[in-house]
């Protein structure tokens, strides 16, 4: 099941990038991640979930954009290098 | 859809199969609100099984019901009849309480509110006092202020969150005051504030968004869910539907003393047990408000 | 006895069968969103009704077991473990103290109910242990479960491990679904075309969706123009305010419907056109956002007739489950 080259949200939602619009990106394309590192968000409920890596590896890059909407397990982040 | 033989005026309607709404008129007024308080009270005293919840609204009420007790469309029929029997509640004799509901007019927090959110506004420019003064052809604010504290409010629906009343005025159809919401609601208001929205007023009974415009503060709560206030310990509110209001200016050193009744949990709302009968009421509108009004400064 | 919460997940509250009987003042039932997944977890563990259970939405929480107890999980399917270990749905499991729970993805469903024998025992507030959030009262303290939390567990109810829901009994979980609803309130002052869209687009559940209410997306309805009767505020979406049923649907500015669910606001000035019958209250429940739903008249009779399945299906599920405690205890 896991699998560490991928980042998934685990709830619906809309997906963001930035913790707030006036704030860059919580991780670009090529940033190094670790296990914890938090590269985005997920509004649901009027929450917002962050979502986490569970490894470290660098950014290969998103497959959804900022404000899309997600489904619960979809991938959001894919990883290069990642153990 | 609605169900058959609808009386003209009033729609019996069923909200899936664990409620009945019963519309009485679509305007408001305070007859309509009679008759809905009318036909409650009967429902509540016939005490039928299967009957959850009784809810007076404003020209309306609505019935939660456990269909496996008692048949909705029974149920419908008892309604019907207790409208029937309430006809235009001409002969109805409402039991109820006048309150002392103590306000400080254009507070300090309000104010601070309706700056904050000046952009969400109609007239930025004004204070929610004056927007609802002007709109409604007060020469003053003052003369807006005295209008709001010269006649006692009909408690006349609770809901939207737990606590929370809507006030209709005790003056004829061509006095009644009606004001504009928000454009857009405001997130944030702070609790006991005082308002007016449409054609009726209420305080926020807890802290939240809202789109009312904010005229006051109220010393006083209307929720509290910790209980402490003697009028507060068998429920989280006190008002109930067929309350009248009478909300009473006070100044700032009266604001605080009440205030810190309600911190030291000693604080009880004056009140005075009184009849509202509409019939009296239609005959003499001003009369019969300032006689409920002497009874509860000599209780 | 008790339990420890080491992850809260997104949304986990006490639930039980609601805080009925306050409506007049304004207070909503609250209550499990899934009464059926709720009410067969209670029986798989060997519980009275009314027992309280967790509700846990979207996100599973991860839970330590202070003391042995028996557990199910009902509802969502969202591949509960204990110590890692994948468990079913649908059954009784013995836990041991300290054996820790958790959750992988949601698979289908939105909501899982946790139950425990003993119910958990947060105590009641008027008559109810469920949770009401937005007052902040009952359950526990009036608020969702946050780490660190340690929750009171009954004593006194000896669950079986080892006992199921059928999967022909489960019941069926939301997703892309049909919600039948009793068209009326005040459904007159929507423009018949409208009401025809209502009942025929294919709306999509926004992320606004929530125990207070689900805002739709799919179509723009429109409201017969009029002037306003007294009382009854500016927009032809408004009415004099009004008491909303639970499961009502309101339509504010003539997009995004509201379904008013359990942790409902009661009333205010915006027309109500339909309710969800209270069998589909279960199924919204289960729903999440980005699912597709599809609303469908029906009539009083349907609904009763409806209500009356989904009970004597309860009831079977009742006696398999009470026959097997008791040749257990025998």
């Amino acid at each position: 099941m896991a699998d560490d080259s991928v980042i998934r949200s685990p709830v619906p939602g809309v997906f963001y990038r930035r913790p707030d619009p006036g704030s860059p990106p919580f991780v670009e394309e090529g940033d190094e991640v670790e296990p914890g590192t938090v590269v985005g968000l997920v509004e649901v409920m009027k929450q917002f979930h962050e979502l986490r890596s569970e490894s470290s590896g660098r950014v290969r890059g998103f497959t959804v954009d900022n404000e899309d909407v997600v489904n619960a397990g979809d991938t959001v982040v894919e990883l290069d290098g990642a153990g | 859809m609605t169900t058959a033989e609808e009386r003209v005026g009033t729609r019996y309607s069923f909200g899936g199969d664990e409620w009945i709404l019963v519309e009485l008129a679509e305007a408001m007024s305070v007859g309509v609100n009679m008759r809905s308080l009318a036909i409650c009270r009967r429902l509540e005293a016939l005490a039928l099984d299967g009957v959850i919840d009784i809810c007076p609204a404003n020209a309306s009420y609505l019935v939660r019901l456990d269909p496996d007790t008692i048949h909705p469309r029974a149920l419908e029929e008892r309604l019907r009849e207790l409208e029937a029997e309430v006809g235009d509640a001409s002969d109805f004799h409402l039991q109820t309480r006048i309150i002392d509901v103590p306000i400080l007019w254009d507070d300090p927090w309000t104010r601070e509110t309706v700056k904050r959110f000046a952009d969400r506004h109609q007239t930025p420019e004004l204070t929610n006092i004056e927007f609802a003064a002007e709109i409604n052809g007060f020469p003053t604010t003052d003369a807006f202020r005295d209008a709001v504290f010269g006649t006692p409010f009909l408690a006349t629906m609770l809901g939207f969150v737990p606590g929370l009343v809507w006030g209709y005025q005790l003056v004829p159809p061509e006095r009644q005051i009606e004001v504009p919401k928000y454009v857009r609601p405001r997130t944030d208001t702070p609790e006991r504030a005082f308002s007016w929205g449409g054609a009726f007023t209420a305080v926020y009974p807890v802290r939240g968004a809202g789109g009312y415009q904010l005229l006051g503060m109220c010393a006083t709560p209307f929720f509290d869910s910790r209980r402490r206030l003697p009028d507060f310990h068998d429920r989280d509110w006190f008002f109930r539907a067929g309350d009248i209001m009478r909300y009473r200016e006070v100044d700032r050193a009266e604001f605080d003393r009440i205030r810190a009744a309600v911190e030291d949990e000693t604080f009880r709302y004056p009140l005075a047990e009184v009849e509202f009968v509409p019939q009296r009421w239609y005959d003499d509108p001003d009369g019969t408000a300032a006689a409920l009004e002497r009874s509860l400064d000599d209780a | 006895m008790t339990l420890e919460i080491l992850q809260p997940g997104l949304q986990t509250t006490v639930q039980d069968e609601g805080r009925l009987g306050l409506y007049a003042g304004g207070m909503p039932p609250s209550g499990a969103m899934d009464k059926a997944s709720y009410r067969m977890g209670n029986l798989l563990v060997g519980n009275p009704d009314g027992l309280a259970s967790l509700e846990i939405t979207y996100l599973g929480p991860e839970i330590a077991f202070r003391d042995d107890a028996v557990i199910a999980v009902t509802g969502a399917q969202m591949t509960p473990k204990v110590n890692g270990e994948p468990i079913a749905n649908w059954r009784s499991h013995a836990v041991r103290a300290d054996d820790v729970l958790s959750f992988g993805f949601i698979e289908s469903g939105a909501r899982a109910y946790l139950a425990v024998a003993g119910g958990i025992d947060v105590p009641p507030y008027d008559g109810s242990r469920s949770t009401y959030t937005l007052c902040g009262l009952g359950g526990f303290e009036g608020r969702a479960l946050q780490a660190g939390d340690v929750v009171p567990v009954g004593t006194g109810v000896d669950g079986r491990a080892g006992l199921d829901v059928p999967v022909d009994l489960q019941p069926d979980l939301g997703g892309d679904t049909e919600l039948r609803v009793v068209v009326g309130l005040a459904s007159y002052r929507l423009q018949p075309e409208s009401l025809e869209t209502f009942l025929t687009a294919d709306w999509t559940v926004t992320p606004d969706a929530n125990r207070v209410g689900y805002r739709f997306r799919g179509a723009e309805l429109h409201f017969v123009e009029r002037e306003q009767p007294a009382g009854a505020g500016s927009d032809p979406a408004n009415v004099v305010d009004f008491g909303y049923p639970i499961g009502s649907i309101q339509i504010p500015g003539g997009v995004e419907p509201i379904a008013l669910l359990a942790d409902a606001v009661t009333g205010g000035g915006y027309a109500t056109i339909a309710t969800i019958i209270s069998t589909d209250l279960d199924r919204i429940g289960q729903s999440k956002t980005n699912d597709h739903v599809r609303f469908r008249e029906v009539t009083l009779e349907d609904a009763l007739e409806a209500r009356h399945q989904a009970r004597a299906r309860l009831d079977r599920v009742r006696a398999l489950l009470t026959d097997s405690q008791e040749h257990a205890i025998g």
